[in-house]
Formats: C-alpha cells, structure tokens, sequence
C-alpha cells in the first residue's frame, strides 16, 4: 500500500496537478486574506477559511478526477488490479495521497497565520479548530471525488460529477430548510465560530466512509461486468 | 501449474469465452493464438484475475484464484496488451513501484529491481522517463514490471506487437531465456513466432478452444502431407499423364513455369504413401530430367486456418 501512497503522491508533483491545486488555493487564499482580514485590521485566521471551503469546492477535483479514471483510460488498472494488493487498499492508498496534498496545503496556510501573530494575537484554538474541520470537509470532498472518478474513465465527466454535486450540495439548503445537514458547506461553518459539533464530525467522517466503501465496491463490482 | 476449468464468460447475451479448459505444466511455454476478438485476451484477463469468469474456475499452482486472489496473483506477472504503462515515472521508478504493489521484501527490493533492470537490458535508459521512451524500450519495461517479484508464471499479451524486426528477435529470445525458469503463456496472432518460441499451441476461436497440441503436432495432424513438389524438363508435357496413370495419386497441378524451360508441378497423394520413389522411377523411364523434388511442408499458419475455417462451419 506505501508503495502506491508514494506514487500516487509523487506524480501529484511530477506533473503539474499539485502544484496548480496548491497554487490556485493559496492565491485566492491570498485574496480573501486581503478582503477578508486585512481591510478590516481583524485577526480572525478563521475567516479566510470560510471563503477557502468555497475554493475547494471547484478545485478538489483537479485532484480526484484522475485517481482512477486515468488509470482505466491507461490500461494501468490491469496492472494494479493484478497485483497482489487489495482493492481496498489501492483505494485507501490513492485517498490518503491527495489527503496528503491537503494537508501540505494546510500547512502553507500557517504562514498567514504567522503574519497575524506578528501584528496581533490570533484565536489558536478557534484557528485550530477551523483547521480540523477544514480537514474533515476536505476528506469528504477527496472520497466524493475519487468515488466519481471510479465511474467513468473520462477525468471530466469525472471533474463535472464532483463540481456538480458538490455545487448541488450547496445550494440545496436554499430551496428547503429540509436539506440544511446536507450541505457540507453548511456543516464546516460550525467549525468556524470554534465549535467542534460532534454531530457534524460524524457526518463528515461517515459521508468519506461510505464514499470509500462505494468506490471499492464499484471497482469491486467491474472484476465482473469488465 | 496453471488449470483452466470450465471457465465462461458472458457480457449480457454475447458470449465471449465458451466452456475453455486446459491445463499447462510448470516449464512449458505455450502460445495462445486467434483471431482478433477470438478471445485470448479475455482467457488472459481471466487468468490473471483481472475479470471474473461467469463460470469455471482458474487455478494457480493449485491456488483458486476466485477463492484466494491475493496469494494466487503473488504467482503471476503480467505484461498487459497494449503495455500500459505510467508516462511520468522513470523505468526503475516503475519497476520499483511494481515491486512494492507485488510485496517484494524492502531489504531486498533494490537489488531485485537492479537485478531485473540488468536482465532486461533497461541499464542505460533506467533513469529515462517512460513516456521518452522507443516502443522497444517501453515493452522490456513492461516486461520488467511483470518479471519482478519473482512469479512462476508469465502472461504475456501481445509481446512483439508494434516492434521492429530486430526488437522482436530480442523479445523473442528473452522470453526464451525466460521459460527457463518461468512457466509462460503468450498470445500472438504471428504463428511463425508461436511456432518458434512455444512448446504447445492453444488454438481459440470465437471463444471456443479449438485444439491443444504441440505446433508440429498441428501440423501433421491437420494437414494433408502427402504433397510433392517436382521441378523437371519436359518439353512434350508428358508428366501430367504419367503420374495420373500412377497408384495413389489424386491430383496433379501445374504451379509455376520457369524462365529456363523448367515446370514445377504439385502432386498430392492418398494419405499416408510416399509417392517419391515411384515418381522418379516413371519420370526416369520416360527420359524427363528430374531438377528437383520436395515434400511440401505443412506450416503452422496452413493449420490454423484450416481449424479456424472448421471451427467456422460448426
């Protein structure tokens, strides 16, 4: 399984895919750090993150379109399925990489983070916690992603999937309050005002299970039908 | 080492694969020849453990590989059509890569890699990206990642499509060298690499096997050898109706007429009786100089379109 996690990771940064990802995210980051922060001389890290999850939204896929799409496009699925790993772990191993690109991002964000300790005094819990459930909403965005990507062998169709429901995920509280737990979007706001609800982290961290289990299931169910 | 059992396969209501058994023995190389779309992929896949059969069973060196596919694929190495491949890794990076998704042990992975990259002559291009590289390169790459971790058995789909003629003899010998120590499957539609490289010829042919046999065994069986080729000098064309009055003989054609006078002849004869003797001795009576005279060889390529065109009547 290390050894797909590394190439998986790897071949984020031998092609441009992390590098435009990380790119794309820190420059808009950059932006809402300046309307959202700076214009009004506050010290709220967090906030600059509630605009960032809208970000992420359009740009997770550039991400997971490709996990397995491109391989079943490439004929390299036959090598992986053929070797003696286990689907699950091809799955576990390919979502645990583009976590990986997540968390490196985060932790580009911490330098945004240093320039507010320099001029004042950041919330370090509330900015901690926003951390987390950014994380959480990421791991669901990433198993949604790559469960799209096990569909098609078309990245984007794969792309359009992702963008589309989570888009759909979104807006759907405004139409009826009915569907307000299930928008993501709604979920990590939460974590915004430094509160970690355990309610939504359950949701967050089941929504990425089932994903997960789904994906497997899909290349599971393909063995036969191919 | 490999047993085919029964195995169907079906995709809605066409049927790829019929009922195909066959068994092979450790050591043996073994082509798998067909037309296109005959369904030698499919059997590959299915043995591989890549698709499931709709029925039957495939086992590997005793180990069901329904039942238990994680053990029974630590046997096999598989070089898929097409060779897929990943374009941005470097050749070792790709053989180190498969050498962890087949569990090589971590403290001797490098030099098993190392090993495989020298035995496949990857050497000198071994820090090249994938993608830069020629066909040829790219198959023996392939090959290394099907080679590494040590498998028992070797699939391999289409090894010499899209080489040149000087690739595919060296393809061709280090499969060669391989089945020394491997037990191999390949498939081709080129018969004269079957013939050459394979110690048994599995015939498919719309998803049906056809025949299972050594391919000298093929050709005797499924041909007729009893023809004669004869150059000879006969200006009065006297040849026809002499060897027409002779015992045994069904048919005499004229095949080519040489710049030089001389006329090649086939004459085919009832089964089983060597004609040549008589042929020379009546020839020799009637004063026509004999230039030359041979058995027709039977190839492979001849059998197998008989047994496609059989299988076709069915």
């Amino acid at each position: 399984m290390w050894a797909v996690i590394k190439k998986e990771f790897k071949s984020y940064f031998l092609s441009p895919v992390g590098y435009v990802f990380i790119g794309l995210f820190l420059l808009m980051f950059s932006i809402f750090f300046y309307t959202d922060v700076v214009e009004y001389g506050s010290t709220n890290f967090e906030y600059i993150f509630y605009s960032g999850a809208t970000v992420l939204t359009f740009i997770v896929p550039i991400l997971t379109m490709r996990l397995f799409a491109e391989e079943r496009k490439t004929g390299t699925e036959q090598l992986l399925m053929t070797s003696p790993l286990s689907i699950t772990s091809a799955v576990l191993a390919k979502f645990i990489a583009a976590l990986f690109v997540i968390i490196i991002t985060e932790l580009c964000t911490l330098m945004y983070f240093g320039i507010l300790c320099f001029f004042g005094i950041p919330d370090i819990a509330t900015s901690l916690i926003t951390l987390l459930g950014f994380l959480l909403l990421a791991m669901s965005y990433i198993s949604f992603g790559m469960l799209a990507s096990s569909l098609t062998e078309n990245q984007i169709i794969a792309g359009i999937i992702t963008i589309g429901f989570f888009v759909l995920s979104w807006f759907l509280p405004n139409f009826s309050g009915v569907f307000t737990s299930f928008s993501l979007i709604n979920l990590f706001s939460k974590f915004v005002y430094g509160q970690i609800d355990i309610a939504d982290t359950v949701t967050f961290i089941s929504f990425t299970v089932m994903c997960i289990l789904l994906t497997i299931m899909v290349l599971q169910r393909r063995k036969s039908v191919r | 080492m490999i047993e085919v059992k029964n195995i169907t396969k079906k995709y809605g209501n066409t049927i790829a694969l019929d009922d195909v058994s066959f068994k092979i023995e450790e050591g043996e190389i073994v082509g798998l020849l067909g037309p296109n779309g005959a369904g030698k992929s499919t059997t590959m896949n299915i043995i591989t453990g890549y698709i499931e059969p709709t029925e039957g069973e495939v086992f590997i060196d005793g180990i069901n590989m329904l039942k238990n596919p994680k053990k029974a694929k630590r046997n096999i190495g598989y070089m898929p059509e097409g060779v897929p491949l990943y374009g941005d890794l470097t050749a070792k990076e790709f053989v180190t890569y498969m050498a962890g998704i087949k569990k090589v042990e971590k403290k001797s992975l490098k030099e098993k890699v190392n090993n495989i990259i020298e035995q496949t002559g990857l050497k000198d291009v071994q820090n090249k990206l994938i993608r830069n590289l020629s066909r040829g390169y790219k198959q023996r790459v392939s090959m290394a990642g099907a080679l590494v971790g040590e498998p028992k058995v070797l699939i391999l789909d289409e090894p010499t499509v899209g080489l040149d003629p000087k690739q595919i003899t060296e393809i061709r010998s280090l499969i060669k060298k391989l089945g020394k120590d491997h037990t191999v499957i390949l498939s081709s539609h080129i018969l004269s690499e079957v013939s050459q490289i394979c110690d048994k010829v599995i015939i498919i042919n719309k998803g049906k096997l056809i025949a299972i046999d050594t391919p000298s065994n093929l050709e005797n069986k499924t041909l007729n050898n009893n023809s004669i080729y004869v150059t000879v000098e006969d200006a009065n064309n006297k040849l026809v109706k002499i060897v027409e009055g002779i015992e045994n003989v069904k048919e005499v054609k004229l095949v080519t007429e040489n710049e030089d006078g001389t006329k090649q002849y086939l004459i085919s004869g009832n089964d089983g009786k060597d004609l040549r003797k008589v042929i020379f001795a009546s020839l020799a009576k009637e004063n026509i100089t004999i230039f030359e005279m041979k058995k027709s060889d039977a190839t492979l390529e001849e059998a197998f379109m008989k047994l496609i065109d059989e299988g076709g009547e069915e």
